[in-house]
């Protein structure tokens, strides 16, 4: 990793006037003036609440924004001159921005981030979202502890979540990652997540984080490198995550860097993952946060349209991907009236099983591939929202549960089906 | 003799401050007295200092180390005569050397005269020169001050049968300060030692001197009234002496006591200490700047007192819970090492033996803005024993030399007034003045070369003081200036080497000169102006215009 291509002379400078920390906080924005002025706050205060003694460093890496962005996060700065009444600061506090890039890379701001981390020395650095508005001071605590106190490599978080959301981790990351790479890890891909520096500094060094697979899903390489690797993984109960609006408008943006960077995974660590059958817990710290769940209010016809049409449009593409008896169950479903649909669970882990094994075999364009799933899974979507409509929180969880086991159950049919698929 | 009249010697003073019983000991019984330190001050005048501030030396019982007063006119008789004193301090005034002494304003001890008169009835002539009460639910807004040791301000006197005040412990009552007779009779008590030559006084626990229901019974303006009374007659009738309060507050508490240049002429700082402590432990200057920044303005004529040790615990009462919490697990880890709100330790094993933080730590101590004191023997790294009761782990014998009780005294060593100390790390075979006079490099030679630098010039005792504020925090500087004379101070905090870079552009075209070695540095330019720095190192520059 060269640090030299991605840090520039005045970074480094403040980087200099920094020194050594033991924990950096990272923030990747672009145009998030809105909601960052809160949220550096709320990590402000839970420093100064939860590590007073730390040596602590906001690093926030910008890609190009134009509303003041980085000026904002710099005031989370506490220097010889800051002054706050009823708050007191045992030590500086740096917040310094950096803007790597004139548009948004997160992966080129995650090895930014990374990279200042390394060169901080930090024990332990984690990673916010920018677009967090119910971000809690304590947060910064529950995923950094594991990795200050108790010698853990990777903190994911464990949010609580509406019955509506969380649509494709609780459907594709989470089975997936879980089945593949035998770890349950609720949330592979987190807003949120804490690193050990010694993962930071490995994630950088070993070239990891110039692979394709890493630069298509940077947070979600860095799950799979951990468990790959064998770092000490956890996960953490956080609090609430709010339904981010950004992601929701390009969904095939979102699809590259988490299913698209999970497949491209799996060339590289076949033989890690085709030796594993099952999955094991990873030790998970505090509790979940209780929510009222309210009522879903999407828009299901919109959801079945987008399904039936691109089963339709997309027929010749997903000929080249899917088996024809997969096909043919799919367009089955296509026709069904909105109250008959159902997206079988079983049906649905050989669908994404099938596209994973196309991706590898490059059957068509990669890029095509990850598009063509994305009506399918608006189709999933829609069983999901379905069948989580109304419900007590456990009948959630046993839905997901039993999706998770489809997944480990037919992971064989995923290693039958890997090498034959040309 | 007495010295030549300087109105403001005080400012440019380095201060060393020696408890008679610890210092040296010449009759051989075991403790040290005024004949022992009157011989011992070649010594101090060779460390370089120029003023002495003795510990309470009168008659006591002796419960607070002396400062729990009996005769207010005499010497403690372990300590020798009053001739004995006359004779110390016509040997100090030789050499150059001032002397300031305790003066005990709040409190005697309860085995005084004036207590025994005033508790024997309740219709004695001195019965109101002490705070009595039938009932001990006065006062209630007023803090205990040793809180390991006392329940209530009040206690009950079971001869008078009534409750006397007390700030401090039960065995010290309070003077009552709305008699005038008591403020007559300490003025006289103040007159008596300024006649004998004495040239300043340290007025302990003053903010205490006044009670008033529904207040919290410190620093209310009945007691500056006093204060300004006292110092008005000491400029009449002895112009020159200086009084220098003890008053363990927050520095904008502490501002009136300087009133308009006509109460007292010191303060300590005691706020600054514990923070430079901060600050070499987080490797960051914010705390040092931050209790700087709230230091009021003071007059002209008026100085700031800075010490790192001194005969009493780090104190941490003027320091928030959290720092508070720090210092703890920081420096007093073994609990033995901490006493009512603050840590007996010396400086030395403060900081871990590390010669270059002490070496940092007196830096500071010298080139920040006040006149510093040096406890004894913490020019020569003394260690402490926390397993001396109270503060007396601070208060062992001075370590002259690796022989026979350490030089200090040649009783028998069960008979000393305290085991000295003995541990083959801070031992007085290992640390004593003699070994350390006979190396060029020891802690002791290194400490008279920094004083004589301090006093080569009057900018560290009168100039003002300008903070940069360079990114680096683990760097702190400042600019010390009078009239054309301007000095950088640069100090790392850090326990690694750092690079820094200053804007000192206003000085432009200056040459810099380190005061130590008298190096040139480079000329300062347009762009920020870099030093690197190893660890804990520091740097005073003379900047010269050629």
């Amino acid at each position: 990793m060269a640090e030299g291509t991605l840090l520039t002379d005045d970074f480094l400078r403040q980087i200099i006037n920094v020194g050594e920390v033991d924990i950096v906080v990272g923030l990747s924005t672009h145009n998030h003036a809105k909601t960052i002025g809160p949220l550096t706050a709320a990590i402000q205060a839970g420093i100064l609440k939860c590590f007073p003694r730390e040596r602590v460093a906001i690093i926030n890496a910008d890609g190009g924004s134009q509303d003041g962005t980085p000026e904002l996060v710099a005031k989370a700065s506490i220097d010889d001159t800051w002054r706050e009444a009823k708050v007191y600061a045992l030590r500086t506090l740096h917040s310094i921005s950096v803007r790597y890039a004139r548009a948004p890379d997160p992966g080129k701001a995650l090895q930014t981030i990374l990279a200042a981390a390394d060169l901080l020395r930090a024990k332990a650095c984690v990673l916010i979202s920018p677009d967090s508005t119910t971000f809690e001071p304590d947060w910064l605590q529950r995923l950094i502890r594991p990795v200050y106190n108790d010698n853990f490599d990777l903190v994911c978080p464990v949010y609580t979540r509406q019955r509506s959301e969380g649509a494709l981790v609780r459907n594709v990351l989470y089975p997936m990652t879980r089945s593949v790479y035998g770890r349950r890890i609720r949330e592979p891909y987190g807003s949120e997540f804490a690193v050990s520096g010694r993962l930071a500094t490995d994630f950088l060094g070993n070239g990891i984080s110039n692979e394709d697979w890493c630069r298509m899903g940077p947070e979600m390489s860095i799950t799979i490198m951990a468990v790959t690797s064998k770092y000490k993984v956890c996960q953490s109960f956080l609090g609430i995550k709010p339904h981010s609006t950004r992601d929701a408008h390009d969904m095939v943006a979102v699809m590259r860097r988490t299913v698209g960077a999970l497949f491209s995974s799996l060339d590289s660590k076949f033989s890690f993952w085709s030796a594993i059958s099952g999955s094991e817990a990873v030790p998970s710290f505090g509790t979940p946060v209780q929510v009222e769940l309210e009522a879903n209010r999407v828009n299901r016809k919109r959801l079945l349209e987008m399904f039936s049409t691109g089963v339709v449009q997309l027929e010749g593409v997903l000929r080249s991907i899917l088996s024809p008896p997969m096909l043919a169950e799919l367009q089955r479903i296509a026709a069904l009236d909105i109250n008959k649909f159902e997206y079988p669970a079983e049906l649905w882990t050989k669908t994404v099983f099938e596209f994973a094994a196309s991706y590898h075999n490059s059957t068509i364009n990669r890029d095509h591939i990850i598009q063509a799933l994305v009506p399918l899974y608006r189709g999933r979507s829609l069983t999901f929202l379905t069948e989580n409509r109304d419900g007590p929180e456990q009948d959630i969880q046993t839905r997901e549960e039993s999706l998770c086991a489809d997944f480990e159950r037919l992971k064989p049919y995923l290693l039958e089906i890997w090498a034959d698929r040309k | 003799m007495s010295l030549k009249l300087e109105p403001d010697w005080y400012k440019h003073a380095v201060i060393y401050q020696v408890h008679v019983r610890t210092f040296s000991d010449a009759n051989g019984d075991g403790i040290g007295d005024f004949a022992g330190l009157a011989q011992r001050l070649d010594y101090v005048q060779n460390l370089g200092v120029n003023a002495i501030w003795l510990m309470p030396f009168f008659p006591s019982p002796l419960r607070d180390d002396g400062y729990d007063i009996s005769d207010y006119k005499s010497v403690h008789p372990s300590y020798g005569t009053l001739d004995d004193f006359k004779g110390f301090l016509s040997i100090a005034h030789e050499r150059g050397i001032r002397v300031i002494i305790e003066m005990v304003l709040n409190h005697t001890s309860d085995q005084h005269s004036w207590f025994q008169e005033s508790r024997s009835s309740q219709n004695n002539a001195k019965r109101d020169w002490y705070v009595w009460s039938d009932t001990d639910s006065r006062y209630r807004g007023t803090r205990i001050i040793f809180l390991d040791t006392e329940m209530s301000n009040w206690a009950w006197d079971p001869i008078s049968k009534s409750y006397y005040w007390h700030r401090f412990f039960s065995h010290q009552p309070d003077l009552n300060y709305d008699n005038p007779a008591v403020r007559e009779e300490m003025w006289d008590v103040m007159k008596f030692w300024l006649e004998l030559g004495v040239d300043g006084f340290r007025l302990d626990a003053v903010p205490y001197l006044i009670e008033r229901e529904g207040t919290n019974c410190e620093n209310l303006p009945e007691t500056h009234a006093i204060i300004r009374d006292l110092r008005k007659r000491v400029d009449e009738q002895f112009p020159g002496v200086m009084l220098l309060a003890e008053a363990n507050q927050w520095p904008s508490d502490l501002r009136p006591y300087f009133g308009n240049g006509d109460e007292f002429h010191m303060a300590f700082h005691f706020p600054l200490m514990p923070r430079m402590f901060m600050g070499l432990r987080l490797e960051d200057r914010k705390p040092i700047t931050e209790i700087l920044q709230q230091t009021p303005e003071i007059p002209s004529s008026c100085q700031w007192c800075l010490f790192l040790r001194n005969h009493d615990e780090l104190t941490l009462e003027m320091v928030t819970d959290i720092e508070r919490d720090y210092m703890y697990d920081i420096y007093a880890h073994d609990k033995a090492m901490r006493l009512n709100l603050g840590i007996r330790r010396r400086l030395a094993p403060l900081l871990e033996n590390d010669r270059r933080r002490i070496e940092l730590m007196n830096g500071m101590l010298m080139s920040l803005p006040g006149t510093p004191i040096i406890y004894y023997g913490d020019e020569i790294g003394m260690g402490d024993n926390i397993y001396l009761g109270d503060r007396n782990g601070v208060r062992t014998p001075m370590q002259w030399s690796g022989g026979w009780n350490g030089g200090f005294s040649t009783a028998d060593p069960e008979s000393l007034y305290s085991p000295p100390i003995l541990n083959p790390v801070y031992g007085y075979q290992a640390v004593n003045v003699l070994s350390q006079k006979r190396t060029p490099h020891s802690l002791l030679s290194w400490m008279q070369h920094i004083i004589a630098t301090r006093r080569s010039t009057p900018v560290f005792g009168s100039g003002s003081i300008e903070f940069l504020f360079p990114a680096n925090h683990r760097v702190l500087a400042y600019v010390r200036q009078l009239g054309k004379e301007t000095i950088l101070v640069v100090n790392n905090l850090s326990s690694t080497a750092q690079s820094v870079e200053l804007d000192l552009r206003r000085y432009k075209g200056n040459i810099l000169i380190e005061m130590f070695g008298r190096n040139i540095f480079p000329r300062i330019g347009d762009l920020p102006y870099l030093l690197t720095m190893g660890p804990y190192q520091f740097f005073w520059f003379r900047l010269r215009q050629i």
